[in-house]
């Protein structure tokens, strides 16, 4: 025990006085949170488009302007040929373009249909889908709103024309902000970034030279690495109470579960994830190559395998098994949970266990592997 | 008993055997050394000892101590040092020295008494509150020293731990390590410095793994059956190809302008040397027989030794 705290201590003080050191250690987490928030969940708006209008109607023209009227769409070019738009589109000028055919209005005033072709920048899919699903609600309200006028001229209700009415209700987030489900997603995945500085210091000690020193010295091999472990994890459980914090003050998210399960729940994780950083310290000869396999380990797992931006119930079987054993897998799950449904203990357990499960089996083998000799 | 005793200790990486059946007995109270050319298996050797490394072969008992079944227990009799030692560059001299009271259970009682003596003894009393990082090379060599002293071990195994740093520090280092020997700590330390190999009690020289040699250092000395000219000629180059070309020379080296010249028989070669010098019409300022030191020893052990494919035990 008072071994665990001679090298708790000692590491401390060396995060301590290296202020560089200090600040990406205590802050690295919440400020990659605040970079993915932000650059992932800025909505879509003011999409530059361009439009060919063959038909040069009266219905056209108001077409065109109601489609470009709010923030969403603006009006870049209206054009005369078709090759200006490919140009416009080529150069990336535009992300969509809107070509009108010449039978616009006739058609629409004969009820045949009214055909209109979007064409966008394939290179920019987000923006250009944006585009599309944009011009085809603001469409269908313009023809409801334009046959209508017409047919009640004629005497005959409107109401017959009423489009289908779908409402998407989604649970747990009834606003959809993208925000609201993304950054408790995000936080499991950047509450990994301590397992790579404690991967990092271990490395650097055998890098040094002071790793040999310590194995000439009585010390166990559990004190070392727990007394290395604890720093991170404390360092963890600040950015544990920082980042909902800022989730709260800054994107107005609500944390509907209880703030006291998250804090001890996101400790068995920082456990868990830890001594994977322990182990990749105990394997990799170098800082480099420690950096390199916590990387492939801990930091792309966390975007690709945890089901944060992809779905995991898409992937192969043996994917959805490898991702069984990340910390990160388990820990989304329960993130989401307490913030959005507001689910306790008793319905995440089974993901707690998975946890332990996993913090005792990488502790056991990081022991078992860190043998005192040099080779 | 020995308290370091090895029998044919044998580590092997790969193919290439480090430690090469090494039979080495060193007693308590001894300031043993431990010299050899690069890659002579010296720190494969002190590794070893410390129990860092497996054994391959053979055994080794350290302080009493099985090394292949008790190597944990070994480690609270012992105070290595590595040759690469670095120190927590970001922590004072008094928090390094602090951690490792801790690590090796210094009864909190004694630690202001050691830290203090220690501080003393390595000169670094003043700079205590100072981190390590911004000690000078020499300075962090004492500090590693006095941090592997202060659980008072009875043997320490060193790296060349002087490698790199300054005369005087060297010399104050060595200092130290004499106080230690007189104390009565068991002493094993590698070095490149044949000065300092001069210092020690017993010298071991290895080669290609194994001991070669292993005597005091005058006897080493006394052994290789060889004399030094010392000769100061006006003209040191045309000189030095005059006497290469003589018989009984086994090497000519450069100090200067003045020639170290190894001989087999210091008297005779002396005239010979002074009468070809004479007769090539070299003037000589002065002419005088020296004993070898532990330079031209070594170098010549190690000629001796890279010539002869079958590695002779002189």
């Amino acid at each position: 025990m008072k071994h665990i705290l001679a090298v708790t201590r000692k590491e401390f003080l060396h995060i301590l006085r290296d202020r560089s050191t200090l600040f990406l250690v205590l802050f690295t987490p919440t400020l990659l949170l605040l970079f993915f928030a932000y650059s992932l969940t800025v909505d879509i708006q003011h999409v530059e488009i361009a439009v060919l209008d063959y038909d040069r109607s009266a219905a056209s023209r108001a077409f065109v302007q109601q489609i470009t009227a709010g923030d969403d769409l603006d009006l870049y070019a209206q054009v005369t040929s078709f090759e200006e738009l490919d140009r416009l589109l080529l150069e990336g000028k535009i992300k969509a373009a809107l070509i009108i055919a010449p039978d616009f209005s006739e058609s629409l005033m004969t009820l045949r249909g009214t055909p209109l072709q979007v064409l966008i920048d394939g290179t920019e899919p987000e923006s250009g889908s944006f585009a599309v699903d944009h011009i085809a609600r603001r469409a269908e309200a313009f023809v409801t709103e334009t046959l209508g006028a017409q047919l009640e001229a004629r005497g005959l209700s409107a109401a017959s024309l009423e489009p289908l009415d779908i409402r998407v209700r989604a649970w747990f987030n009834p606003s959809l902000k993208p925000r609201n489900d993304l950054v408790p997603g995000l936080i499991s995945m950047v509450l990994g970034m301590p397992a790579l500085s404690v991967a990092l210091a271990i490395a650097h000690e055998r890098e040094h030279g002071t790793l040999e020193q310590l194995m000439a010295t009585p010390i166990g091999r559990a004190e070392l690495l727990i007394g290395k472990i604890i720093p991170y994890l404390l360092v963890g459980l600040f950015n544990v109470v920082l980042m909902p914090a800022l989730a709260i003050a800054l994107f107005h998210i609500s944390l509907n579960g209880s703030f006291l399960l998250f804090f001890a729940l996101s400790a068995v994780f920082l456990f868990a994830i830890l001594s994977m950083g322990v182990l990749i310290g105990v394997f990799m000869r170098t800082q480099a190559a420690a950096l390199a396999l916590s990387f492939l380990l801990i930091f792309y797992p966390g975007f690709f395998l945890t089901g944060i931006f992809f779905p995991l119930a898409s992937m192969p079987e043996v994917v959805r098994l490898e991702a069984m054993f990340l910390p990160g897998t388990p820990y989304a799950t329960i993130t989401r949970g307490i913030f959005l449904p507001a689910v306790g203990i008793d319905v995440l357990w089974p993901y707690v266990v998975m946890l332990l499960f996993q913090a005792v089996v990488f502790t056991a083998v990081a022991a078992l592997f860190f043998r005192k000799k040099l080779a | 008993m020995a308290i370091i005793e090895t029998h044919a200790l044998t580590r092997t990486f790969k193919k290439t055997r480090a430690v090469d059946s090494l039979d080495l007995k060193v007693e308590r109270g001894e300031l043993f050394g431990l010299i050899g050319p690069d890659g002579a298996g010296k720190t494969t050797t002190l590794r070893l000892l410390a129990g860092l490394l497996d054994i391959t072969e053979g055994e080794a008992t350290v302080a009493g101590y099985d090394l292949k079944t008790r190597a944990e227990a070994i480690k609270k009799h012992i105070g290595y040092m590595a040759q690469q030692f670095s120190l927590y560059a970001e922590l004072t001299v008094l928090e390094n020295l602090h951690f490792f009271a801790e690590i090796y259970d210094v009864p909190p009682a004694e630690l202001a008494g050691r830290t203090e003596r220690l501080l003393a003894f390595a000169g670094l009393t003043e700079f205590k509150h100072r981190r390590a990082a911004h000690l000078s090379g020499g300075m962090q060599k004492k500090l590693a020293l006095a941090c592997t002293l202060i659980h008072e071990p009875e043997i320490l195994l060193l790296d060349e731990p002087t490698t790199g740093v300054d005369p005087v520090s060297r010399r104050e280092f060595w200092n130290i390590l004499t106080d230690l020997h007189l104390q009565g700590t068991t002493i094993i330390v590698s070095t490149p410095y044949m000065d300092e190999a001069d210092r020690c009690s017993r010298v071991g020289l290895m080669y290609a793994g194994k001991l070669v040699a292993c005597d005091s250092p005058r006897a080493l000395r006394e052994r290789l059956n060889a004399d030094v000219v010392e000769v100061h000629p006006a003209d040191w180059r045309a000189a030095r190809r005059v006497i290469a070309a003589l018989d009984g020379v086994r090497q000519v080296q450069t100090y200067g302008e003045a020639l170290h010249v190894l001989v087999d028989h210091g008297e005779r070669r002396l005239r010979e040397i002074t009468r070809a010098l004479k007769k090539a019409s070299i003037t000589v300022h002065s002419i005088r027989l020296a004993p070898p030191r532990m330079e031209e020893t070594f170098i010549a052990m190690i000629q001796a030794l890279t010539s002869s494919p079958d590695h002779p035990t002189t």
